[in-house]
């Protein structure tokens, strides 16, 4: 009877309850948006990271990841090879040579970091042959470069014009060789483009007197989820000398963005809540400043404090679940339609490359962020009747009945 | 039943001390039909809700079957209210979102009464005091009259000791005010309910068998048929 009461004096007013309804609805729709496009954002960012370059797991030589140096090449590339593609789960390899370098044409040089792939291979590890827009994925000539876009343009380059590319070969000695741009990419991150230029495993070995070594050796997982788990039994394969890391690892600054979405929602959540607890306060006073002597009367006719307090309470738990459905369903269906479609934010795509991140941003609808704003919300609810409740009781039975 | 020694009530009104109850000393029996009469402002309301447990005195007390009401806790006058006493008010007596046969039960579920019997004991006495028609009605579709005996039947349906009305007859038409002075009258007789009632109207005074007479705050006659 008690719900029956509080769900009846819910639509006594129905404009003000709609009013309370309203705030809720947009609350929780403001939540689960926010919340998708965060997790939508950062995760974009790390699956463009993880391929566009790092992959899910690289294998090096121990040490490696700290100092990319030549010198710190594979041991026993031909072994681990073989180990590697005995182990379940590896889906594809790829052997990189990598070096820091300098890249110099007649008037300007630029340092970059120079990725020696086998074409093939990178093809099945990474995204970079889908992002060449001019020219080709590499012709199977000797001396062939990709370049970006971004990075031809500073040097004042173009496709098919020839470039020298310097190192710092494995015996110390300054290796330089005559490179010609077969290829331009671009890439959704403009901070990796300046900076990283591909050529062929072949002659990377060979400018750097490699002989048949390389630096690393990247891996694609069949299971996204299971990144960790083969990362650990690769390391235990391969024993101490090699180091395996996965992108975890590799881009912590991404990993540890990803983490602190929860901090951010966290302040969208205090921002909303707030503005919340302020509107629900207001018209619950109302509300109960309207029913005083109805109050009063049912403390006189022997209605317990505890009892009447839970009557308001109920009433803001019923337009707390209420908004919040109506709220979930409005917001789940604006967020999953946006991860369909996208929500393009091309005005300001210059900015978010610099972020590595594409103009299009697809939210991500995680159930688990519907259920805690839901959670939070009615909550506020609670939280915000509260006050007008405690004040509803504060009064005598006879100041209330005074009113009439 | 109930005793009031001493009992004075002053009230501040914005910082002004108004005497509203000076030095009254009362007893009242089982089964009495008493009416508190007096001119506007004599201290009827504020001596009936003293004895229902609504407020608190300034000064002296009250005795409800030897128990000292100033003695108990909020919930436990709550507990006495609901199980000792029936209130009917002037106006606006029942819970408006709630049918007459709802607001009569209401009492009865804050007993914990189980459904059906509440429902047993709620039609019976709306049968009883010939209202059963207004059963599913909520109060702004039915009269004055009807509500003020919906009121009584939730008053009266938890078998209380005592029954306290502030002019319950006020807002009625003398025609119907009669016909619940009748019916007041008949449960005072059947069930043995005492009513203690305050009035205005010198045709419902009439009614009463005890008369207690109150100006400025004191009791300046007391008699009884
Ligand atoms: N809450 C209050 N604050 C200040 N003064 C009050 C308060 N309640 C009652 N009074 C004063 O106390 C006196 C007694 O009031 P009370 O309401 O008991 O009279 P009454 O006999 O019921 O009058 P009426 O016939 O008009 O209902 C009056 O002077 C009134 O103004
Ligand atoms: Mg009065």
């Amino acid at each position: 009877m008690f719900l029956k009461l509080a769900w009846r004096n819910i639509w006594r007013n129905k404009k003000r309850s709609v009013i309370i309804l309203i705030s809720i609805v947009i609350g929780i729709i403001a939540i689960i948006f926010f919340e998708a496009l965060s997790v939508g954002l950062v995760n974009q960012m790390l699956d463009n990271q993880i391929s566009i370059h790092t992959a899910h797991i690289q294998v090096h030589k121990h040490g490696f990841n700290d100092e990319k140096l030549v010198q710190n090449y594979l041991p026993n590339v031909e072994e681990v090879v073989v180990n590697l593609r005995k182990i379940n789960k590896v889906k594809f390899i790829s052997r990189r040579v990598i070096s820091y370098g300098l890249i110099t044409t007649a008037e300007n040089s630029s340092g970059i970091l120079i990725v020696g792939v086998v074409p093939e291979e990178e093809r099945n590890i990474t995204k970079i042959s889908e992002y060449v827009i001019e020219g080709n994925y590499f012709l199977k000539n000797k001396n062939e470069i990709l370049i970006s876009k971004r990075l031809a343009k500073s040097l004042g380059i173009s496709l098919n014009e020839k470039i020298v590319l310097l190192a710092s070969r494995v015996d110390g000695k300054v290796g330089s060789e005559l490179f010609r741009v077969v290829g331009i990419f671009q890439t959704p991150n403009s901070a990796f483009d300046k900076s990283t230029i591909y050529i062929n495993l072949r002659d990377a070995q060979e400018m750097l007197g490699l002989g048949n070594n390389i630096s690393e050796i990247t891996i694609i997982s069949t299971n996204v989820n299971e990144i960790m788990m083969l990362k650990e039994n690769i390391a235990h394969k391969l024993g101490p000398n090699y180091e395996v890391l996965s992108y975890r690892e590799l881009i912590p600054s991404l990993v540890m963005q990803q983490e602190m979405t929860g901090s951010w929602m966290l302040i969208i959540y205090v921002i909303i809540g707030l503005a919340m607890i302020f509107g629900i306060i207001n018209t619950f006073l109302m509300s109960v400043f309207e029913r005083i002597n109805e109050f009063g009367v049912l403390k006189a006719i022997g209605m317990h404090n505890r009892k009447l307090f839970l009557m308001i309470i109920y009433e803001a738990i019923f337009l707390g679940i209420l908004g919040s459905f109506i709220g979930s369903v409005l917001g789940l269906t604006l967020v999953i339609y946006l991860s369909k479609v996208g929500l393009n934010f091309a005005v300001f795509a210059e900015g978010l490359s610099a972020w590595g991140i594409a103009a299009i941003i697809y939210p991500e609808v995680e159930l688990t962020g519907v259920v805690k704003a839901v959670i939070v919300i009615i909550v506020i609810s609670v939280l915000a009747s509260m006050y007008p409740a405690l004040k509803a009781l504060r009064l005598q039975p006879v100041q209330a009945i005074r009113h009439i | 039943m109930i005793k009031v020694v001493n009992l004075k009530k002053i009230y501040q009104d914005n910082g002004v001390p108004v005497k509203a109850l000076d030095n009254i000393n009362l007893d009242f029996e089982k089964r009495e039909f008493t009416v508190i009469a007096g001119p506007s402002g004599s201290g009827k309301t504020t001596l009936l809700n003293l004895i229902g447990a609504l407020d608190l005195p300034t000064e002296g007390k009250v005795f409800f079957e030897g128990e000292d009401l100033s003695l108990k806790s909020k919930s436990e006058l709550a507990e006495l209210r609901l199980y000792k006493l029936g209130f009917v008010f002037q106006a606006f007596n029942l819970i408006p979102v709630l049918t007459a046969l709802e607001n009569v039960e209401f009492t009865m579920i804050l007993m914990g009464v189980p459904e059906e019997e509440r429902h047993e004991r709620a039609y019976a006495i709306l049968e009883e005091l010939k209202i059963a028609e207004l059963a599913n009605k909520r109060p702004n579709e039915m009269s004055g009259g009807q509500q003020q005996r919906v009121a009584v039947a939730r008053a009266i349906v938890t078998n209380p000791s005592v029954v306290l009305a502030d002019e319950p007859t006020a807002n009625l038409d003398s025609d119907t005010g009669t016909q619940l002075m009748n019916l007041m009258e008949k449960l005072n007789r059947d069930k043995n309910i005492t009513f203690i009632f305050s009035s205005h109207d010198p045709v419902v005074i009439e009614r009463g068998r005890r008369h207690i007479i109150l100006r400025d705050g004191k009791v300046v006659s007391d008699t009884s048929k």
